[in-house]
C-alpha cells in the first residue's frame, strides 16, 4: 500500500520546527508505524536527504526507547500498544499520518522525532532505588513475598519508561511513571524499609519537572505496559503516609 | 590514516558540560495543594448535602423553610452566642472556597505550563470530566456570588424586589426563595448550575480518591459510588425546587 | 609474546598469586583450512590450576587490593549500562572508584537485557530434585559442547546464589510460590528445576534494577553517566588501555575520557546477520574496535539461531520478534511432506505432512535443543519444504494441543504469546499454525579474556556477551543473564581493582599525551572518510545484503565451499560499501545515518572474520555446524584437533575497505569435572 506520512522534521533543541510530506510505496498492513519510517528513511538517504531521527531499540514493545505521537496520539490510534506494534494495518490505502514527537514540557526536542526524556530518569536517581550494596543482601528466600504481593509490584514494576504517559497527559504530569516506581518498590521488604525517604525525594524532583496531576487517565490508556491508574494514586498516597509519619 | 595530529587544544578531554534542565522554581507543592483541594472540596460537598436537606423544607410550605432558616441562626444557643455558629461556617466555607479556587486556579496554570503549549487529544469519559473540572469551576463560582447576592445579602440587581432581611428571629426565607424563583432567568440559572455542581460533584469524589490515595479498589468504588449518589440527589432535589416554583406547584 | 607479560611491567603476571608449575603440554595448534590465517600464540587464560571447584575461591583470596582511601584516585570507564555494565559500575561506585558509564541510550535501562524473557538459572539448589552446584556445571559446559572453561563454569555456578539475592533486593520481583518462596521452573537442556523468573520479562526487571542500582551511584556522586554517548575507539598507550574516545550523538561532540581501566559490557554481535532479535542499536563498533587495537576475538563464528523467531515476510520487516521456546511444548512442528507445495496447511492431509522433528528425534521430539530444532528446520526450507509466502518457515501447529486440552488451556499458557503473534503477522495461531523460522540471537564468541576477564589488552577488561567465557559452543537458556550479572556484579568487581593496585600513583593521559591525540585522530579521520565517501545508498541496503550473505553461507549450516563464497561476497561487499554509501547531513549534530553507516562498516569487517573463523574450524560443536564434519546429519566434534579456543587478532593497517589477515591464537581447553563426551538428543 502507500501511504502519505506528514512528519515533524526540527534541526534541534531551539530550532523552529515544521511538518514535512512525504509519500512511501510498496508498504504491506502488517509492518509497525516504525517499519515505515524505516522505509522513508532509506528513501530519504537514497535520494540524498537527512534521514528523520527517531528512536526505537528492541521492537519488542520492552525497552521503551520508541515512542512518537501518531494523528495526536501518543505512540498511535490503539490504546496500550507501543509504537514500535503499532500496524499500518488500520489505516486505508492513500491514508496520511501526522507523525509527532512525543509533546510534553519536560521532553524537549532533540532531533525531528527525538525527544529528551531524561526527567524521568531524574526521578528514579532521587530516590527510585535500593541501598543495598552488592553482595550484602540477605537470603531472598529468608524474606518470603506472597505470592498475590509479588505479582502486584510486578504489575507495577512493568512500566518500560517509554514517556508516553507524560506526552498523553494534558497536565504533562509523570505521576503514572513515579507512582508505579513507589509501588514497586514500596510492595517489596526490602526496598519498603526506604518507603519514606524514598516518597519525598521522588515527589521533590517530580514537582519541578513535571506537571501536577488532574486525574485525566489519559496516561492509563496510553500505557504499553498496561500500568494501572491507581498507579497515579500512589504518588499522594505515599507522600500522605510519608508526611504522617510519627516522628520521635 | 590521521592526516594531521589534531593540536591538543580542539580535543575535549573529560565530558562536555551537561546543560542543565528546565526546573520550576518550588512553591508550595502540587499534591499539597491537590491534598488541600480534596479536602475543601469534601467541605463544600457536606455543605450541599446540608444545604439540599434543608432546602427541601421548602415543600413542606413555609413554616417549615422558615423556622429551619431562624434554628440556623440560633443553633447551639443559649451555649454559643447567636449566629455564632452560623458565621463560624461561613467563615470556614469562605477559607476553604479561597484555597480550593486559589489552589486549583494554581494547579490549572502549571498544568498549562508542563504541557509546554501543546495540543492534547482527551479520550474517554475521565478525561471530559477532568477537563470539565476547571470549567465548571469557573461558572460554580460566579454561581456562589449570584447565589449569596441573591437569597443571602439580597443586593440589587440579583436579588428580587421585595428581598426581606430576617428580624428578631423571624425569616422571611420562604418569600425571598418563591420571589427569586419566580422570575425565568433565575429559576433556570439555577437549574443550570446543578447540572455542572453536579457534575463537579461526581468527579470530584474520584478526583479525591486519587488526591488522598486511596488505592485500595473497594475505597475508590466507594468513594465513586457516594459522590455519583450525592450528584443526582443535588440534581434532582435542588434543581426540582425552580422547576416547581416555575411551574407553580408551589408559592 | 606479549600475551604473557607486558613491557615495563614485569609484575603482571605475578599479580595473580602463586604461579601455577609450568608443565606445559606439547601442544600444537592444527593448520587452517582458511587461506592467510596465520597460526598464533598459544595462549594462556590464567586459570588457577588444580581443582576447578575451588578456583574461584582461591583466586579471590590471591587478588591484590586497593584501600577504601585510595578507590577515589582511580577512574574507570565502564561502556554499556546492561546488566553486566549497569552491574559492574554500580559496584566499582559502591567501592568509591571514580566510574565513568556510557551509553548510547538516552536511558542507562534500555540496553537490550530488557528484552530477554525467559528467565535466570542459580545453581541455589534448595529442591530436592537432586540439583546441585557440580550438576549446574555439568549442564553448562555440556550444554555448550566443550568448548569452554570449565573453572568459568564453576565460578558462574558459585557466584549465581547471590546474583539472586542481590537482584532480589535491589527490586527485582522474581516469581514467588504461595508460600512466599522463591519459584523456579524448568529450562530447555536440563532436567531440573533452576530457573529464577518474573513472568515473561526477567530480563527486564533485573535490567531495571541494575540501571536503578547505578541511579543511586549517579546520585552519590561516584558514577558519572554519560546517556547518548557512543564509544568509538580505545586509548591504548604501548598495549595498555587507557581511555575511550567517544561521541555525544546529541550534539555531534567528540571527546576522551582517559581512564585507568576499561570496562567493554557492550553486548553480543548478533545484528551482523541484519535480521535478528536483537535490538535496532545493537553492534559490535566496541568489541571490534577494540580487536582492531590489538585484543583478540574468541570463537568468532558461534552464534546461536534461535528456532522460534517470527519469519521474514516482507522486506521491510525489521527484524525477527522471539517468540517464546516454551511454545515447543504443546505445538508440534512441520512441513509439507512433498516439496514446494503450496496448499494452504488445512488443505494437507496429516499423511502428507512431515513431522521432521518427532521423525529424527523420537525422543526428544519438538523439544529438541536450539541448534538441533534450529539446524533441521533450516535442513527442510533448503530443501524446498518451507512455507509461508517466502517459503522460509516451518509450521508450528497447535491444533493437536486444541483439539486435547482445549482453547481455554492454551489461552491460560500461551494467550500473550498468541497475541502477540497475532499482532505481529495478522494471522490467528488459533486457527492457523505458526510459521516459525531460526533466527539469529546470540553470540557465544566475544573478546578473549582471561579468567580475570581482562583482554590481551592490559587493562582492558569485558562482561557479558561481548566476552566469551561461558557458554562454548551453545548458550544454555536462562544463562545468558546469569553470565552478564556475575560477571557485573561478583567478579570484574574483584578483578578489576587487583588490577588496579598495580597502578597506584600512575597518571592519566591528557590532551597533550600522543595516546589521546592518536585515537581522537582516528576517531575523526574516521568520521571524515565515512561521511566523504559521497555515494548515494543508504547504509542499510548493504546491511541488509551483508544479512543474506551471512544467513545463507554462515548460519545454522556451514559448509567449506559455502564459507569461502562469502568470504569474498563480504569483501566485495565491503569495498561496494566504501564507495557507495550515502551519509547526508555533517557530523556535528544527531546524525543516525552516519551511526548506521559507523556500525555497518564495524560489521562489514568482523562478518568476514566470522566467516574465517567458521572455515577455519574443522569440526562441528554445538551452534557451528560443517556439513563436512557430521555423522548422519549430526555433529561431529574433533576434540583431538579442535578442543581448544580460537582467538583472532586482526593484522594489517586500518584502511576504509583495506583488506584485512587474520592471526588464530589458540588457548588449548582441558576437562577435569566433567568428562568429554558427545551430546546426543535421538
Amino acid at each position: 500500500m502507500k501511504l502519505t506520512v506528514q512528519v515533524w522534521r526540527q534541526a534541534g533543541p531551539g530550532a523552529p520546527g515544521r511538518f514535512e510530506r512525504h509519500v512511501v510505496d510498496g508498504i504491506e498492513p502488517h509492518l509497525s508505524v516504525l517499519e515505515l519510517l524505516d522505509a522513508l528513511n532509506e528513501q530519504l538517504i537514497d535520494s540524498g536527504a537527512e534521514p528523520v531521527a527517531f528512536e526505537s531499540d528492541c521492537r519488542e514493545g520492552i525497552c521503551g526507547a520508541c515512542g512518537v505521537t501518531v494523528d495526536g496520539e501518543a505512540h498511535g490510534r490503539e490504546d496500550n500498544v507501543p509504537s514500535c506494534h503499532q500496524r499500518l494495518s488500520g489505516y486505508a490505502d492513500g491514508s496520511i499520518l501526522r507523525i509527532e514527537p512525543l509533546r510534553a514540557g519536560a521532553f524537549p526536542v532533540v532531533r525531528d522525532l527525538i525527544v529528551d526524556r531524561g526527567a524521568l530518569d531524574d526521578l528514579i536517581r532521587a530516590g527510585g532505588h535500593v541501598a543495598v550494596d552488592a553482595g550484602t543482601a540477605p537470603d531472598a528466600d529468608a524474606l518470603p513475598v506472597g505470592e498475590e504481593r509479588a505479582e502486584l509490584a510486578l504489575d507495577f514494576a512493568a512500566c518500560i519508561g517509554c514517556g508516553a504517559c507524560v506526552a498523553a497527559c494534558p497536565n504533562g504530569a509523570a505521576h503514572l511513571f513515579a507512582g508505579s516506581k513507589l509501588m514497586h518498590l514500596s510492595l517489596l521488604p526490602l526496598p519498603s524499609l526506604e518507603r519514606q525517604r524514598r516518597v519525598v525525594a521522588v515527589v521533590d524532583e517530580l514537582e519541578e519537572l513535571f506537571g501536577p496531576c488532574s486525574n485525566y487517565g489519559e496516561c492509563a490508556r496510553a500505557c504499553p505496559a498496561g500500568i494501572p491508574l491507581t498507579a497515579i494514586a500512589a504518588v499522594n498516597h505515599e507522600r500522605l503516609l510519608a508526611g504522617l509519619q510519627r516522628r520521635l | 590514516m590521521p592526516s594531521s595530529s589534531p593540536t591538543s587544544s580542539v580535543i575535549q578531554v573529560g565530558p562536555p558540560s551537561p546543560v542543565p534542565r528546565e526546573r520550576r522554581h518550588r512553591g508550595v507543592p502540587s499534591w499539597s495543594l491537590k491534598t488541600a483541594m480534596a479536602i475543601t472540596g469534601a467541605i463544600w460537598a457536606a455543605f450541599v448535602a446540608i444545604h439540599l436537606f434543608g432546602n427541601l423544607k421548602v415543600f413542606q410550605g413555609p413554616d417549615a423553610f422558615n423556622g429551619y432558616a431562624a434554628w440556623l441562626r440560633a443553633v447551639f444557643y443559649p451555649f454559643f452566642p447567636k449566629e455564632m455558629v452560623l458565621w463560624g461556617l461561613r467563615v470556614v466555607l469562605v477559607i476553604a472556597l479561597g484555597v480550593h479556587v486559589g489552589a486549583a486556579a494554581i494547579v490549572w496554570a502549571r498544568g498549562r505550563r508542563a504541557r509546554g503549549g501543546h495540543r492534547v487529544t482527551l479520550r474517554g469519559m475521565r478525561s471530559w470530566g477532568a477537563w470539565l473540572m476547571p470549567v465548571t469551576g469557573v461558572v460554580l463560582l460566579a454561581f456562589v456570588t449570584v447565589h449569596v447576592l441573591d437569597l443571602t445579602l439580597g443586593l440589587a440587581p440579583v436579588a428580587p424586589e421585595g428581598f426581606a432581611h430576617p428580624e428578631a428571629g423571624v425569616a422571611h426565607a420562604y418569600g425571598n426563595l418563591i420571589a427569586s424563583f419566580q422570575r425565568p432567568w433565575s429559576a433556570w440559572f439555577y437549574v443550570a448550575a446543578m447540572v455542572l455542581l453536579s457534575v463537579h460533584i461526581a468527579k470530584g469524589f474520584a478526583n479525591l480518591a486519587a488526591d488522598l490515595g486511596a488505592m485500595g479498589r473497594r475505597w475508590r468504588a466507594t468513594l465513586s459510588a457516594v459522590g455519583g449518589l450525592l450528584a443526582v440527589a443535588v440534581l434532582l432535589g435542588n434543581a426540582a425546587i425552580p422547576i416547581a416554583v416555575q411551574m407553580g406547584w408551589i408559592a | 609474546m606479549r600475551f604473557f607479560a607486558r613491557p615495563g611491567k614485569p609484575d603482571a603476571a605475578a599479580q595473580h598469586g602463586p604461579a601455577v608449575p609450568a608443565t606445559p603440554p606439547p601442544w600444537r595448534a592444527p593448520a587452517s583450512a582458511a587461506p592467510g590465517v596465520r597460526i598464533g600464540t598459544v595462549l594462556d587464560g590464567r586459570l588457577p590450576g588444580g581443582d576447578p571447584a575451588t578456583a574461584w575461591d582461591r583466586r579471590r583470596a590471591a587478588y591484590k587490593l586497593v584501600s577504601p582511601l585510595n578507590t577515589k584516585k582511580f577512574t574507570v570507564v565502564v561502556v554499556g549500562t546492561g546488566l553486566a555494565g549497569a552491574g559492574v559500575a554500580a559496584a566499582l561506585g559502591e567501592l568509591g572508584y571514580q566510574v565513568h558509564a556510557f551509553t548510547y541510550h538516552d536511558s542507562a535501562r534500555r540496553a537490550h537485557s530488557v528484552a530477554a524473557q525467559g528467565g535466570i538459572n542459580a545453581a541455589r539448589a534448595r529442591k530436592v530434585d537432586g540439583d546441585s552446584l557440580h550438576r549446574f556445571v555439568v549442564d553448562t559446559v555440556k550444554g555448550g559442547d566443550f568448548r569452554a572453561r570449565e573453572a568459568e563454569a564453576y565460578r558462574l555456578a558459585q557466584e549465581s546464589v547471590r546474583v539472586i539475592d542481590h537482584m532480589n533486593a535491589i527490586g527485582a520481583p522474581f516469581a514467588r510460590e504461595y508460600g512466599g518462596t522463591l519459584a523456579t521452573r524448568s529450562f530447555g537442556g536440563v532436567q531440573v528445576s533452576r530457573t529464577y523468573y518474573t513472568r515473561g520479562q526477567t530480563g527486564q526487571q533485573l535490567q531495571i534494577a541494575g540501571a536503578q542500582a547505578l541511579q543511586r551511584q549517579v546520585h552519590r556522586g561516584t558514577v558519572a553517566l554519560h546517556t547518548r554517548t557512543e564509544m568509538l575507539d580505545l586509548v591504548v598507550d604501548d598495549g595498555v588501555c587507557r581511555g575511550v574516545v567517544a561521541r555525544d550523538l546529541a550534539t555531534g561532540q567528540v571527546w576522551v575520557q582517559p581512564a585507568h581501566a576499561v570496562v567493554l559490557a557492550t553486548g553480543g554481535y548478533g545484528s551482523v546477520y541484519f535480521h535478528s532479535t536483537l535490538a535496532m542499536n545493537s553492534n559490535a563498533t566496541a568489541v571490534w574496535r577494540a580487536v582492531r587495537r590489538g585484543a583478540s576475538l574468541a570463537h568468532a563464528s558461534f552464534v546461536q539461531f534461535h528456532p522460534t523467531a517470527l519469519p521474514i515476510s516482507s522486506h521491510w520487516q525489521s527484524k525477527t520478534i522471539l517468540m517464546s521456546e516454551s511454545l515447543r511444548n504443546d505445538g508440534r512442528i512441520w512441513v509439507p511432506a512433498r516439496s514446494g507445495d503450496a496448499r494452504p496447511p488445512a488443505d494437507i492431509p496429516e499423511d502428507e505432512r512431515d513431522y521432521y522433528l518427532e521423525r529424527k528425534y523420537p525422543s526428544f521430539g519438538n523439544l529438541s535443543p536450539r541448534d538441533i530444532s534450529s539446524r533441521a528446520a533450516k535442513e527442510q526450507i533448503d530443501a524446498g519444504h518451507g512455507v509461508g509466502p517466502l517459503r522460509n518457515s516451518v509450521y508450528l501447529d497447535f491444533a493437536d494441543a486444541i483439539g486435547r486440552l482445549g482453547r481455554e488451556v492454551l489461552e491460560a499458557r500461551y494467550g500473550n504469546l498468541f497475541d502477540m503473534y497475532a499482532h505481529a503477522t495478522g494471522e490467528d495461531p488459533y486457527s492457523v499454525p505458526m510459521r516459525i523460522a531460526p533466527g539469529a540471537h546470540f553470540t557465544m564468541g566475544g573478546l578473549w579474556t582471561d579468567y580475570d576477564q581482562m583482554t590481551a589488552i592490559a587493562g582492558l577488561f569485558v562482561g557479558g556477551e561481548a566476552g566469551w567465557a561461558y557458554h562454548g559452543a551453545n548458550r544454555l537458556g536462562a544463562n545468558s543473564l546469569l553470565s552478564a550479572c556475575v560477571d557485573g556484579w561478583f567478579t570484574l568487581p574483584f578483578s578489576i581493582p587487583n588490577y588496579l593496585s598495580g597502578q597506584l600513583g600512575s597518571r592519566l593521559p591528557d590532551a597533550g599525551d600522543a595516546c589521546v591525540r592518536e585515537a581522537y585522530a582516528r576517531v575523526r579521520a574516521r568520521t571524515d572518510a565515512l561521511i566523504g565517501v559521497g555515494g548515494r545508498l543508504a547504509a542499510s541496503h548493504f546491511h541488509r545484503e551483508l544479512g543474506e550473505i551471512m544467513y545463507a553461507d554462515v548460519g545454522v549450516a556451514r559448509t567449506a565451499e559455502g564459507l569461502a563464497r562469502a568470504i569474498e561476497r563480504i569483501r566485495e561487499l565491503r569495498g561496494r560499501f566504501w564507495r557507495e554509501v550515502a551519509i547526508p547531513g555533517s557530523g556535528a549534530q544527531v546524525n543516525q545515518a552516519l551511526e548506521r553507516a559507523g556500525r555497518v562498516a564495524d560489521f562489514l569487517e568482523l562478518a568476514e572474520l566470522m566467516a574465517v573463523d567458521a572455515l577455519d574450524r574443522q569440526e562441528s560443536c554445538g551452534a557451528h555446524f560443517r556439513t563436512e564434519h557430521a555423522d548422519a546429519g549430526e555433529a561431529r566434534r574433533d576434540d583431538q584437533r579442535w578442543a581448544f579456543a580460537s582467538a583472532w587478532s586482526v593484522d594489517g593497517a586500518e584502511r576504509p575497505g583495506g583488506a584485512m589477515t587474520f592471526t588464530r591464537h589458540a588457548e588449548p581447553l582441558s576437562y577435569q569435572a566433567v568428562p568429554l563426551a558427545t551430546r546426543s538428543y535421538r
